[in-house]
């Protein structure tokens, strides 16, 4: 509705110029409110990183401002997975971290010295500013109209699907990535359409930024193969491609080749393997269509068609052959998990047990991208329309990111920006049709006398009739519907956005907010409150034991060494923590000294009705214990009879003995009167008598009791096990020494 | 003394304003003594009253002499002992003539002696020298920070703490005393143990007991350097509170009109451990039925009326169990530590606040500025608070220069002071810093001022300005002239 002034204020400035100068304007803008739409978190709480990953890239980028690049790049972790400890500088993917330093440094050059945690607060918004760019750029590939690319730089600033993984403190890898993939897209278009060198050499560039920022490098590594297959399967195959391709796979390979992390695995792994097919296929072509431009004749182009088929299918087989020989490894879990959603919950629980690793629910897509899932057809047929290489892109990464988007949560982003683009066309195309108020000026004449009749002669016409728009709605009524609907649902779109963003995806999760009785905000900040005291009293390498997802956390905030974290890179070392947690407290002593643990942490929502704690966490853990010890660990040991999972008088023995259950309401039915115990969280009224602990001591408990802390003793001084000292503190007498007292009798002198 | 007191002031960067200060200065390039040096026997302690306050914390003594110059001619200083562990926790010591207040400054410093020895001295200058059989009544009053042991040093969360503290029933003197009384003052009338005299005179036993206080003494006449070691064991049921460092910053910017503060704290608690660990069930109970405890839960800032935006966080963050009070009558900032501090635990933080300049930086009459800030402004807390190092960053604008100071804090707590460069935002030749660097001061001491006086030259305040302004003209014109500029490798046209 707004084009109109902007229109007339384009044709006052009757230049290019001032058009570019508002193009720019608005870009700003859009990059301005996509910048400030992530901001929630920071002003309803704090500058703080959120969740669990993000402490480790947090910690991880302090460790490479404090001690420097090449530190860094050899840095071996012995405060992680103690005690193998990790090879961290050469399993992650340095990109974010590297991007913040070079800003900290950068600022600090300029005499603005910003505190590392703010730059990695505002990393993710700051680089979503310049997606919206990227957006903007891929998609003035696809149509000639700049508002199209505007439009998809609006959507893609402020689409939640996008946000979700972006707003200021969720410091990870996606936050730099995402727009790493679509740029890297803008440079392949570009590449592509002018077949250029540079182009190609530059988006290798920047796919090999993508290789070192975020393991989802492989959507790129598997879409650019697809695309060129795709284009050389319709009859597309030009020297643009050729270079293009051939630029981008060498450089890019390896570019990609130069992260400790990825390595020699471009080479060697089956995601890999359709690029180097795609190329060693362009090759081939690019010979055959030399030699059949110097060769003339049918039957010899038959035999080299049959050649390269053959070639193709040899290269396939041996592809075949070196995977089963072991050669080339075979798929890995994740991808797996991919292709078939119940692999993971089988073989991988330890992937399975991830919530973003879920496939998507239907009504995520609304959720994460209201009102452009339906646009997306739209666009993606307005493609098909025109039908361009560009366009080609778009249907094949519409297609690919759809099926993976339903697959894993999580990868509803890398969908994100393709409905993005392909929606910025459907509606920009809407409101051109639409918005141009110049009525029938070419119209009487023809559609006059017949309408019919030319309506007939376009049917006949099929698939040119859209060319000549000779039917059409020329009524202003009908127009400012049109318009006026889209401006609505523009509108409603913007406001879905800000309400998900606000209340779905803008809390760290490290701190909680509730509401008190009289309105205000009270937050519950029990996690550092505990991370805190652990950082401030206990020894300096004092080892706490925890399910993994604290891990991160533990190293970030109380700065101690962890059993296990985030990185799962062994599940052997998590089943053992696991086992620990589910066995019984004889069981679980010796493990917990064999590893040297001094403290355990164990997260519990009973009081406060808090839902993401280790009680309902359990499961997996037993699950994943079993997994390595099928004879010591049983799931089925954990359910009632009747298959109910049970924490109150009814529960089984081995979740009552079990160290987490122990550790979860040790003391906890003191905080009520005698009897009247409850765990908010799961409706269920506690045994009155409460577990008693013998091996382990309650060392801190946070205010609302979310976090437990409990300390391993220590070999007892008089050498006895801790089953019996425990006892005889408590007061209760051996009875075998009871009954050894012989029968009284009367001393005489 | 005058030509020194110029020279010094000349060499130095800065130079100390006040009479005071340059009499300090003067005296403390006096030479070292010699190891076998012995305080002259000049003096005699007519009568001495030594009061030992154990009510906070800290331990704060108080000798009260009637000092009589038994020599020929007239002498001006007068030494007491300490140990040498004793004088690296004393602090502001303060000396004041208890008959005439207007006699003048005393000048009191740890005097340079063998560092060996354990007994070291504190010598006191006499504004005058004392004529020969003349009296005067001297009031010296110190700090001691470190001072108690808790006993026992583990009990449980719910138990009582109990303190002791070691001392001597005489009081160290380096001269005879003829007569003398030691008090201790105690928080409450619970102390239960405490070592017992013989009597003199008309008492049986010493010491006698008179409410909350202990009194030993009278003695009759006690040679010098004679002690009797006693130790007295109290309930002290409040924490006892230790911050080992603390790091306090006060910001001058002169365009925003504002002075911004931030003070880090290390915090420790030196009372009784815990002996079973924390236990929370308990802990929620007894925050119900009897909520005094010797753990930290609170504390009270009373910050300087219009103070504004205070912040409050540790290493991981924001902390948000904290709560301002600001009206015309007061600014309070009331912060709780995210878990109650026990003995033995820490808790490190850090909080600020602004303030409009207005309330503390004025124009003086030569053209020059002067701040008035109060040098410390920690916790107001019924328990005391005691700091071992304290560092005061007063950071000025960009171009300050002849940075003098002044401050009611005792010298002797002063260990240093010297003006840096702090560079911090979009600085280019980086801030005028004055550091000064003191130890051993307890919160009695918070409301003593630090006058800081400088002269700012016209250039110096446009500086950032024009350089902002001109970077980002440069950087215009820059962007304006790539604009137009090609970078193509061939025009196909």
């Amino acid at each position: 509705m707004s084009a109109d002034p902007l229109q007339a204020l384009a044709s006052a400035g009757k230049g290019e110029n001032t058009r570019s100068l508002l193009r720019f304007i608005i870009l700003a803008l859009i990059a301005g409110a996509a910048i400030a739409s992530r901001l929630f978190s920071v002003i309803r709480f704090e500058s703080i990183i959120h969740e669990f990953d993000p402490w480790f890239n947090f910690r991880a980028t302090k460790y490479l401002v404090a001690n420097g690049f090449y530190n860094f790049w050899d840095w071996f972790d012995d405060r992680t997975w103690h005690p193998l400890g990790r090879v961290t500088g050469g399993t992650l993917y340095p990109g974010l971290m590297v991007t913040s330093g070079i800003i900290y440094h950068a600022l600090r050059a300029l005499a603005i010295p910003v505190d590392i945690r703010n730059i990695c607060v505002l990393l993710a918004p700051a680089f979503s500013g310049l997606t919206a760019i990227a957006a903007y750029l891929l998609t003035n590939e696809m149509t000639p109209n700049s508002s199209a690319g505007l439009l998809a730089a609006l959507f893609m600033g402020i689409a939640p699907g996008y946000i979700s993984r972006s707003v200021a403190g969720s410091y990870d890898n996606e936050a730099i990535a995402i727009f790493l993939l679509v740029f890297t897209f803008y440079l392949w278009i570009k590449a592509l359409k002018q077949g250029s060198m540079l182009w190609g050499a530059l988006c290798a560039l920047f796919y090999g930024y993508m290789v070192a920022s975020w393991g989802g490098y492989a959507f790129i590594t598997c879409l650019l193969p697809l695309h060129a297959f795709v284009l050389i399967c319709m009859g597309r195959y030009s020297t643009r491609l050729y270079v293009s391709y051939t630029t981008w796979y060498a450089l890019g390979t390896l570019a990609s080749m130069q992260i400790p992390f990825v390595g020699f695995l471009p080479v060697k792994t089956s995601e890999h393997m359709p690029a180097l097919g795609i190329f060693g296929f362009l090759q081939l072509l690019a010979f055959l269509d030399y030699i059949r431009s110097a060769i003339p004749g049918r039957q010899f182009q038959t035999f080299l068609w049959l050649f390269a088929g053959g070639t193709f299918g040899l290269g396939l087989l041996g592809l075949v052959l070196a995977t089963s020989a072991g050669v080339i490894a075979p798929w890995g879990g994740r991808f797996y998990s991919l292709w078939d959603t119940s692999y993971a919950k089988i073989h991988i629980p330890i992937i399975a047990s991830v919530s973003e690793h879920q496939p998507t629910a239907w009504p995520a897509f609304f959720f994460d991208l209201n009102m452009l899932i339906w646009l997306f057809p739209v666009g993606v047929y307005l493609c098909f329309q025109e039908l361009a290489d560009e366009h080609v892109f778009i249907v094949v990464y519409a297609l690919f990111g759809s099926y993976f988007a339903g697959v894993m949560v999580r990868l509803m982003l890398t969908l994100t920006p393709v409905v993005c683009v392909a929606a910025a066309i459907a509606v920009s195309t809407l409101l051109d049709t639409y918005l141009s108020a110049k009525s029938p000026s070419p119209p009487p004449a023809h559609a006059a006398d017949g309408g019919e009749g030319a309506g007939k002669k376009a049917a006949k016409a099929g698939l040119k009739s859209t060319t000549k728009p000779v039917v059409g709605i020329y009524g202003l009524w009908g127009k400012g519907m049109m318009v006026g609907a889209m401006a609505v649902y523009l509108l409603l779109f913007v406001l879905h956005c800000t309400w998900v963003t606000s209340n779905a995806y803008s809390s760290p999760s490290v701190v909680l907010a509730s509401k008190m009785p009289d309105g205000s905000q009270h937050i519950i900040d029990d996690y550092r409150e505990a991370y805190q005291w652990l950082r401030q009293n206990t020894r300096e390498d004092a080892k706490i034991m925890s399910w993994w997802d604290y891990g991160y956390q533990i190293g970030g905030m109380a700065d101690r060494p962890t059993l296990v974290d985030n990185n799962t890179w062994n599940n052997t070392h998590i089943a053992t923590v696991g086992k620990a947690m589910s066995s019984s407290e004889e069981v679980s002593y010796p493990i917990m000294r064999q590893h040297e643990v001094d403290y355990v942490l164990v997260v519990f929502g009973g009081l406060l009705g808090y839902s993401g704690d280790d009680i309902n966490k359990f499961l997996w853990m037993v699950r994943i214990a079993e997994g390595i010890w099928p004879d010591e660990v049983s799931e089925r040991a954990f359910f009632t009879p009747r298959g109910e999972y049970r924490v109150d008088g009814e529960a089984t023995d081995a979740m009552k003995n079990s160290l987490m259950y122990k550790m979860s309401y040790y003391n906890y039915n003191n905080l009520f009167p005698p009897g009247q115990a409850m765990d908010r969280m799961r409706n269920a009224r506690l045994p009155e008598v409460g577990p008693t602990l013998s091996t382990i001591e309650e060392a801190f408990t946070s205010e609302n009791w979310i976090i437990r802390i409990y300390k391993v003793k220590d070999l007892d001084n008089l050498g006895r096990d801790h089953m019996s000292a425990a006892a005889f503190d408590r007061g209760s007498k051996k009875k075998k020494a009871a009954k050894k007292r012989g029968p009284r009798q009367l001393r005489v002198d | 003394m005058k030509t020194t007191a110029v020279l010094s002031a000349l060499l130095s960067v800065l130079s100390l304003a006040s009479a005071a200060s340059s009499d300090k200065k003067s005296s403390s390039t006096s030479t070292t003594l010699p190891a076998t040096f012995r305080p002259p026997q000049v003096f005699k302690n007519a009568n001495l009253v030594h009061v030992v306050s154990v009510e906070k914390n800290y331990v704060k003594e108080n000798i009260n002499v009637v000092i009589e110059n038994i020599d020929k001619a007239a002498h001006d200083e007068y030494f007491v002992p300490f140990t040498a562990d004793q004088l690296s926790r004393l602090g502001g010591v303060e000396v004041k003539d208890r008959k005439d207040a207007a006699a003048g400054p005393f000048v009191a410093e740890a005097a340079q002696f063998d560092q060996e020895s354990d007994i070291q001295y504190l010598r006191i200058r006499l504004p005058q020298p004392l004529a020969s059989g003349a009296q005067q009544t001297l009031g010296i009053s110190y700090y001691l920070l470190k001072a108690y042991v808790p006993l026992p040093a583990a009990i449980k969360q719910e138990e009582q703490q109990f303190l002791s503290y070691s001392f001597s029933a005489y009081c160290p003197s380096a001269y005879t005393t003829t007569k003398q009384k030691t008090e201790v003052k105690f928080p409450s009338t619970n102390f239960p143990d405490y070592t017992k005299l013989p009597g003199s005179g008309a008492v049986q036993e010493f010491p006698t007991k008179q409410g909350s206080k202990l009194i030993y003494g009278p003695f009759d006449e006690k040679p010098a350097g004679a002690i009797q070691p006693v130790s007295v064991r109290f309930e002290f049921n409040k924490p006892v509170n230790h911050v080992s460092r603390l790091e306090r910053d006060i910001e001058v910017s002169h365009w925003g009109g504002n002075v911004a503060f931030e003070e880090r704290y290390a915090l420790y608690h030196r009372g009784a451990n815990l002996s079973s660990l924390f236990n929370r069930v308990k802990w929620q109970q007894s925050q119900y039925y009897s909520p005094t405890s010797f753990a930290l839960k609170e504390m009270k800032f009373p910050l300087r009326v219009g103070s504004e935006d205070p912040y409050y966080y540790d290493v991981i963050g924001n902390i948000s169990t904290s709560r301002f009070r600001s009206n015309k009558r007061e600014a309070l900032l009331e912060i709780k530590p995210r878990y109650p501090i026990f003995g033995g635990w820490k808790f490190p933080f850090t909080i600020g606040w602004n303030s409009d300049a207005k309330n503390f930086l004025r124009r003086a009459a030569g053209g020059g500025f002067v701040l008035n800030v109060p040098f410390l402004e920690g916790p107001r807390q019924p328990e005391g608070v005691e700091y071992e190092q304290v560092e005061v960053r007063v950071i000025l604008p960009e171009g300050a220069e002849n940075v003098k100071y002044q401050t009611s804090i005792p010298t002797t707590s002063i260990t240093s002071a010297d003006v840096e460069i702090h560079k911090t935002f979009l600085d280019t030749i980086g801030r005028t810093a004055l550091i000064i660097k003191a130890r051993n001061l307890v919160d009695d001491l918070r409301d003593r001022e630090l006058i800081v006086s400088y002269d700012l030259p016209l250039m110096a305040r446009l500086r950032k300005p024009l350089i902002v302004f001109g970077s980002s003209m440069a950087l215009l014109v820059g962007a304006l002239v790539m604009g137009k500029l090609e970078f193509k490798f061939d025009s196909r046209k």
